[in-house]
């Protein structure tokens, strides 16, 4: 019996967990009636720091609120990151407040899933309803935490969320990883140690492939780049099936077949291996498995001639590219990309790229790719309970390495299909929407049918928030203080969100309702551990229950007010605390840094005080150096160095075409679908069909097509164009919603979610979203 | 006296629109079709795929030029149009009685007619909503990701905009109407 407390004990210390405000974020680990629209309050004209959450990137902004209104917003010009902007959505963010379509009160489904039916009532009985369901689901299934889901969107308060889940001791958490960004960062961190910064500010030579910086915003690297494009200092070559807004900004459009991208690099590589371009010294000194890798290129014959017939790039444009990218280095980057969930050989395309822009030596220098330099906040560790009966992870086995943010299909499918080991029950989500987010969503649909209990947290009623049983309305960005976050990077800083008006209607943020709920839920549930955990009734024999609950009380982490917390967790720089409540951003010798430089421009640091070199050529890889080959993963079926597969192929039949999914500047995802002024510029997505094609088909501008594929179909509108390939579709992902409460979202343009296949990578079984074959249809 | 101005470096615009989205928000244009201050002129690519041609896609953004000789001032039968300080072309919305001779006679589609005012509105250089409250930018220009926009006096050798214009060159738009346009496009 000791035995077994101390094994318990010894596991609490391997599981500790941060509490604290605030959250350490490398730029790399991005990872009321609508008659009354605003109480007005006062007569008050007060200008409060926030930070948007319109999209990942989190811009400075200062919000004007008079007399108990938002206003306006405008770009807070002391954030390093956003550099004094707000883009369009930046703006918008005004509608998502007052959009009349918002959560406004706790709700309980009343009818059958997904006949949109729910009754209004109190935060209490909310709770109290998932009490009762929770500890039954619980109980029945032995206190196997793992039974219930966790998911979330991505946001500041993601981590506030978090620490429930932690809490609550379950295996499975998703989030958009693996619909997203996983295999580009996991691609570059094996490779050259992180993810890292494009330093496109200083870059003399940029490859920008399948990444649309004009149109999918992530500061600073939008704002940084398209100053200096068109022949003023940096060079850009824009490889994609579709001619972009970034394309046209740049010095060389390449188009090329989808999913080929990998033989591309390839082909770059043997160029600058054989003509022997590559940076010498560098290679020699810093790089792992060079002459392996050397090899492999050469005697696969990735030549450029070999490279046209996959890609459909010219060979002679593959040698100018290869030459004039070494030519620039070490201030040349293969740009790392964020959204990567394409094809099956995603990972080694990202692998190949950074492989390839460590050819020319820049990394971790001015103009290539840096790693920058954080700002470390204080964080006060707790400690979360140790679950006996929580069984782990289901759908571990069904990719090489399934991490902590999970496979999304994968772990879905599992469970449609009857192969989990265990049933899963139950789903708490925060602010995500596998609906809209994840392929096929009929399966989507059918897997939140399944579930006994889904609790949904969010500001609007998307198509996830339709299939819930549960509602619990947040409040907007607008109405929060927010864990406060340090951004590392060439210039780092700390960024706070500061509430800029009280929340509206029932709505609350998400740590008060972790808090309210946790505190229903934490006896209940551990009078559950207690009946099915022998460790757990042993050390209440040894100690007294007192001491034993304290240990699994849920309601730790969201004892404090977040304002306070945000005290704490900046309380080594000295002022900080209240220079980020009153302007919104902090980092030493800001005053001393910060200048005025022109009417639109600012310096954050001085030069020599920027972080472009930190690693002093030391990579954080396991041989400290950049690693060519990777034996470790061979043991799991992946590929120790990028192979071009032939089944990497795909064949498209006559008459049908490939389907590519991406974005706009005007749309985050399916975030924005019903926001006022965003479809105000963009009123629907389009369907993109290459126009010779549609004039053959005898299909115009505004034709109503039926795209269909294996899984499902979709109706848009046709965009003929020659910005597409002929054996291409494409669409802006975002539209097409299902769920009749966003009125002006509903119905409104094509949903990718209705077409596109599931597959997996076998890396980390994230999304294939370029993957789909399909066809079109006048209707 | 003051002249104000424009210069837009042009080569900076993705087409993103923040700039539109900035003007609606902070001058009340009403979410609806037609309504709009300022624009991103497009030009669609030219070629057939694989061989477009990358400089014939462009983005224009666009807004009224505040012509020192402004055709919709001559024809206004009210002058409700008007120079105002600055030298900005204004609307009186008392005296505008929606004839939309202007609206005919401007040569760049600068103006719409405001369903909330019933009046035929245009860019006010944010006169109202931002210079008047002691800021120096317009909405357009301190949004912009890319920083495109310039506003400021032409009759002050050393603001920005004046060394902007000394030292580069620079095209006006349908300058041969002799509407003498503030609106200057950086090459």
């Amino acid at each position: 019996m000791k035995v077994e407390i101390s094994r318990r004990r010894f596991l609490q210390g391997s599981v500790a967990m941060s509490i604290a405000g605030g959250v350490s974020m490398s730029s790399s680990s991005m990872m009321a009636s609508a008659a009354t629209p605003a109480k007005k309050v006062g007569n008050e004209d007060k200008k409060i720091a926030t930070l948007c959450e319109m999209c990942v990137n989190k811009c400075a902004a200062i919000a004007h609120v008079r007399n108990g209104v938002v206003e306006k917003l405008d770009p807070n010009p002391l954030f390093p990151k956003s550099r004094n902007m707000l883009c369009a959505r930046g703006n918008s963010g005004i509608q998502a407040l007052y959009d009349p379509d918002r959560l406004k009160y706790p709700l309980i489904r009343d009818g059958e899933k997904g006949s949109g039916k729910f009754k209004r009532v109190s935060w209490d009985e909310a709770y109290a309803y998932i009490n009762e369901k929770l500890t039954k689901i619980l109980d029945e299934e032995k206190d196997n935490r793992s039974t219930v889901a966790f998911c979330a969107g991505e946001g500041m308060a993601e981590h506030t969320f978090k620490s429930f889940f932690t809490m609550f001791g379950s295996s499975h958490f998703l989030n958009h990883a693996s619909l997203c960004l996983a295999t580009t960062v996991s691609g570059y961190s094996l490779t050259i140690g992180g993810y890292g910064i494009a330093d496109l500010d200083n870059a003399k030579y940029v490859i920008m492939a399948g990444a649309n910086r004009a149109e999918a915003i992530v500061t600073p690297d939008t704002m940084d780049m398209f100053k200096r494009t068109n022949g003023r200092g940096a060079k850009l070559i824009t490889v994609d099936p579709r001619f972009t807004n970034t394309a046209a900004k740049s010095d060389k459009w390449l188009a090329i077949n989808v999913g080929t991208d990998l033989a591309f690099v390839l082909a770059l590589t043997y160029v600058v291996i054989k003509e022997e371009r590559y940076n010498k010294a560098f290679v020699e000194n810093y790089f792992n498995g060079f002459e392996e890798y050397k090899n492999h290129i050469l005697n696969n014959n990735y030549t450029p001639e070999w490279a046209e017939k996959i890609t459909g790039i010219k060979a002679k444009d593959i040698y100018e590219v290869a030459r004039d990218f070494m030519a620039h280095a070490p201030q040349a980057i293969y740009y790392q990309g964020r959204r990567t969930t394409w094809s099956k050989n995603d990972f080694q395309l990202r692998r190949a790229q950074a492989i390839f822009s460590a050819l020319g030596g820049g990394i971790d220098v001015k103009g290539g790719i840096c790693f920058g330099k954080s700002l470390p906040l204080v964080e006060h560790d707790a400690v979360a309970p140790m679950y006996a009966q929580a069984k782990p992870r289901i759908e571990k086995d069904e990719a090489a390495v399934v991490g902590g943010s999970g496979s999304w299909v994968a772990f879905r499918n599992m469970v449609l299909e009857n192969r989990s080991p265990y049933p899963i029950r139950a789903l708490f989500n925060y602010k995500h929407n596998p609906m809209q987010n994840m392929p096929n969503n009929a399966k989507t649909a059918e897997f939140l049918k399944k579930l006994d209990l889904v609790v949904t947290i969010d500001t609007m009623p998307s198509d996830t928030v339709m299939l819930s049983d549960v509602i619990l309305p947040e409040c907007t960005y607008l109405e929060r203080t927010d864990p406060v976050v340090s951004y590392g990077g060439i210039e780092p800083s700390i960024a706070q969100r500061n509430k800029a008006i009280d929340p509206m209607f029932e709505s609350k943020p998400v740590m008060e309702i972790m808090r309210g709920l946790s505190a229903k839920l934490t006896k209940p549930l551990f009078e559950i551990t207690k009946k099915y955990d022998e460790d757990v009734q042993s050390a209440i024999e040894d100690d007294d229950e007192e001491t034993v609950y304290a240990e699994f009380d849920l309601t730790k982490p969201f004892a404090h007010d977040q304002a306070e917390l945000n005290v704490n967790a900046v309380a080594k720089y000295e002022g900080a605390a209240d220079i980020l409540k009153e302007k919104g951003v902090f980092y030493p010798n800001m005053n001393e840094y910060f200048k005025k430089v022109g009417v639109n421009d600012y310096e954050y640091y001085p030069e020599h005080k920027r972080a472009y070199s930190v690693r002093n050529m030391k990579f954080n890889t396991p041989s400290g150096k950049i690693e060519c080959s990777v034996p470790a993963l061979a043991k799991k079926g992946i590929d120790a160095m990028p192979v071009w597969r032939s089944e990497y192929e795909m064949a498209i039949p006559a008459g049908k075409f490939r389907f590519i999914t991406g974005r706009h500047a005007q749309f985050t995802q399916s975030g924005t679908s019903n926001n006022r002024l965003l479809l105000n510029l963009v009123p629907q997505n389009y369907a993109w069909i290459n126009k010779r094609v549609a004039e053959k088909l005898g299909i115009t501008f505004g034709d109503k097509l039926e795209v269909s594929s294996k899984i499902g179909k979709t109706t848009i509108k046709a965009y003929p164009t020659e910005k597409i390939g002929p054996d291409t579709l494409f669409f802006v992902h975002g539209f097409g919603v299902y769920s009749k409460a966003l009125s002006l979202g509903y119905n409104n343009g094509g949903n990718d979610a209705a077409i596109i296949e599931d597959g997996i990578e076998p890396m980390h079984g994230s999304s294939c979203l370029h993957d789909t074959i399909v066809e079109i249809r006048k209707v | 006296m003051a002249r104000y101005g424009m210069a837009l470096n042009y080569k900076n615009c993705i087409n993103c629109r923040a700039c539109e989205s900035a003007c609606k928000e902070e001058n009340g244009v009403l979410l609806l079709p037609d309504h709009y201050r300022i624009w991103v002129g497009v030009k669609e690519a030219e070629g057939q795929f694989p061989n477009i041609s990358i400089a014939s896609q462009t983005y224009h953004p666009s807004q009224c030029q505040h012509c020192d000789n402004a055709p919709c001032q001559q024809v206004c039968p009210t002058n409700a149009t008007y120079y105002g300080e600055g030298g900005m072309v204004m609307v009186d919305p008392t005296k505008c009685i929606l004839c939309t001779y202007c609206i005919n006679a401007c040569p760049y589609d600068a103006r719409y007619v405001d369903n909330r005012t019933n009046t035929v509105d245009k860019c006010t250089f944010c006169s109202d909503t931002r210079l008047a409250n002691g800021e120096t930018t317009t909405a357009c220009q301190a949004t912009c990701p890319t920083k495109v926009r310039v506003f400021g006096d032409l009759d002050d050798p050393n603001s920005e905009i004046s060394l902007l214009l000394a030292n580069k060159e620079y095209r006006q738009v349908k300058e041969h109407l002799g509407t003498k346009p503030k609106l200057f496009y950086i090459l």
